[in-house]
């Protein structure tokens, strides 16, 4: 009872949290509803005893991309023509229609559908009696997914270099000093 | 009338009275703080701080200029800056004010105490992901720092918040690096738990120097203190990211900031010097020496241990204090690059070199 | 009545509708880029709340590996973000048309 009445708060939180990020003008209002809607997925997987999940999305989700993304908003200082909200020409308010009623529909037939209950061994007693969901979740990690592991540490190796390069600022000609004797 | 005395409620009269507790003592740190910030560098430089405020003939070493500093700063008038963002102007303190009161729920006090036959540990909030939980809300406190400078509409305060942002974004990495040895040392990220093996074994600053000596220094960056605060420095950029906040939303930023050094010395003493425990005794050994007929052993042991505890979050205050007021400023670059090319790499090989050596060391004994 | 998986789902559901709506109707990059960040997290969601269910904690390393994924990506993509707003001096999805047949 108290677990589903906090599913319902948190979900309509989010569900309020996720429109508004979509729907402001202003990209830092919608950074900020998203940094909130970030922050209420972790509170989601910490109910459903994903502690290491919820841990590591706070950290790396709302504590670390989200503030690339708002010094990238900040730095860029966006003049007002983008900062217009969403934008519909003409026919596409049909598309619009179209994607709500196609996700829609698919709400309705899940809503409706028989209800699965959470089954199987790992029950949240038995993972605390082995030593904790950190434990069990690294042991998974690195044990049966190493190469998805050091797959992952490999991207993060590209990323760092591909977004060093492609933002680095054009060498200009800069005069030296040495040129005029000095 | 249905209530009965089971473990949930016994541990939510527990939670009402520790949060009272803590939170007393948490937002009272911030006065004596900035008492003590005038009084300790006076002392240093010889001569005597602030000592006129008084109640009557009272003076008390200058304590209640604390007291008129908080009136002035709740009666001044709010001036708020004509373009800025009214929401995020208002925001802005309370995103660096939550985590830092947020992290302090996360310490462990004092030892465990047994009421009525169920265990109440004595942190406000028992998460089993200790460390995780503190390093994920305070990563938060940057959103303060960035919203305000930002929302001022003041190129100063725009470029003050910017560098300290990413001042705090970088020495964060180090700052959790470092304490993955001691997860490795101890086997737990539970807090309680590292305390207690420390209580059996050696401080945390014995078996692991070097995490030490990185945590001490990023703890420094990470609050934009001491040699690292260039951001909020006040020959520099005005005051940084809060020029314009004046009267009681500055006196939330400087709150935020008492409040966060607090947490983290907390947090170094918990760690590096044993929390709670006191050398060469046990717990259960107090408990048991000061076993009388009024009041159970345990209570007066769990009173001592939080005394311990605060004792040593104020050494790290004196030296946050003495720091400050020692060394000079770093240079912004000079302050990146120490973040970057020397900080992380000494960490990250911290990391590799314990635990090899706790490798070779298990192997030894398991085989 | 508990929680069940299709509650997470559904949500998981509307999130991503959000998200592509974000995608298709805003014409700011940094929006578009929130809003796949948005999608991301829906599908996050479902697999953990799916890793209940099914016999094994998979779903949570998976979360994992996506967030790696996600960090990177956005990181990447933002850092394209200020390349092209350098070189053209605009961010709108209407006039970065150079690749245009």
């Amino acid at each position: 009872m108290f677990a589903l009445a906090l599913f319902y708060s948190i979900a309509a939180l989010l569900v309020f949290c996720a429109v508004m990020v979509v729907s402001r003008r202003n990209p830092i209002s919608s950074a900020i509803y998203l940094v909130i809607s970030l922050f209420l997925v972790a509170c989601l997987y910490a109910t459903l005893g994903a502690d290491f999940a919820a841990a590591i999305q706070v950290l790396v989700y709302a504590g670390a991309i989200m503030v690339l993304f708002l010094f990238v908003i900040m730095l860029l200082n966006l003049d007002p023509e983008h900062l217009r909200g969403p934008e519909m020409h003409g026919g596409e308010i049909v598309v619009l229609l179209l994607t709500i009623g196609g996700f829609l529909g698919i709400v309705i037939a899940m809503a409706t559908a028989a209800p699965t209950l959470p089954s199987g061994i790992f029950t949240l007693d038995a993972i605390e009696k082995v030593g904790g969901n950190t434990l069990v979740v690294g042991m998974k990690l690195l044990v049966n997914y190493i190469w998805a592991f050091e797959m992952a540490s490999f991207l993060i190796l590209l990323a760092i270099v591909a977004s060093i390069v492609i933002a680095k600022k054009p060498k200009a000609e800069v005069p030296s000093t040495t040129e005029r004797g000095h | 009338m249905g209530l009965e005395l089971n473990e949930f409620t016994i541990n939510l009269i527990a939670f009402v009275v520790k949060f009272a507790i803590m939170m007393l003592i948490v937002l009272h740190v911030a006065p004596l703080m900035v008492w003590f910030e005038r009084r300790a560098p006076a002392m240093m430089q010889r001569r005597k701080g602030p000592n006129r405020v008084g109640i009557g003939p009272f003076r008390l070493f200058g304590l209640f200029q604390s007291l008129a500093d908080a009136i002035k700063l709740i009666f001044k008038e709010e001036v708020v800056p004509d373009g800025a963002n009214k929401f995020f102007y208002h925001a802005a303190p309370v995103f660096a004010l939550f985590p830092a009161l947020l992290v302090a729920t996360a310490i462990p006090y004092g030892p465990d105490i047994t009421i009525m036959g169920y265990r109440v540990p004595l942190s406000i909030t028992n998460v089993d992901v200790g460390f995780l939980f503190i390093f994920a809300v305070a990563s938060i406190a940057v959103y303060g720092i960035a919203l305000a400078g930002w929302a001022c509409n003041n190129k100063y305060s725009l470029l003050g918040s910017l560098r300290a942002s990413a001042q705090m974004v970088s020495y964060e990495i180090p700052l959790g690096m470092s304490l993955i040895p001691a997860v490795l040392v101890y086997q737990t990220l539970d807090l309680n738990q590292i305390v207690m093996a420390q209580e059996r074994g050696l401080w945390g600053v014995f078996t692991m120097p070097v995490s030490f000596l990185i945590f001490l220094i990023c703890m420094f960056a990470e609050t934009n203190r001491a040699p690292f605060d260039l951001a909020e420095g006040e020959s520099e950029l005005v005051a940084g990211f809060h020029t314009e906040y004046n009267s009681f939303k500055f006196s939330q930023f400087f709150l935020a900031e008492y409040t966060s050094m607090f947490t983290l010395s907390c947090l170094a003493s918990t760690v590096f010097f044993g929390g709670w425990s006191i050398p060469f005794i046990s717990n259960a050994q107090i408990a048991e020496l000061l076993a009388n007929p009024f009041i159970p052993g345990q209570y007066i042991a769990a009173a001592i241990g939080f005394g311990a505890l605060l004792l040593k979050a104020a050494f790290f205050m004196w030296l946050y204090v003495w720091v400050r007021w020692t060394l000079p400023r770093f240079r912004y670059d000079q302050l990146m690059s120490l973040g970057w090319k020397f900080m992380l790499p000494i960490a990250l090989a911290n990391v590799v070199i314990t635990a090899g050596v706790l490798v070779m060391m298990r192997h030894q004994i398991g085989s | 009545m508990a929680v069940s998986l299709q509650h997470y789902m559904v949500l998981a559901t509307i999130l991503f509708t959000c998200g592509v709506i974000g995608v298709m109707f805003r014409r700011n990059l940094l929006m578009v880029l929130m809003s796949i960040e948005l999608m991301l997290n829906a599908a996050n969601l479902v697999f953990i709340a799916a890793s209940r269910n099914v016999n094994g904690l998979d779903g949570q390393v998976m979360v994992f590996i996506v967030m790696t994924v996600a960090a990177c990506e956005a990181a990447v993509g933002l850092a394209m973000v200020i390349a092209l707003f350098r070189k053209y001096g605009t961010i709108r999805t209407d006039f970065l048309r150079v690749l245009r047949g």
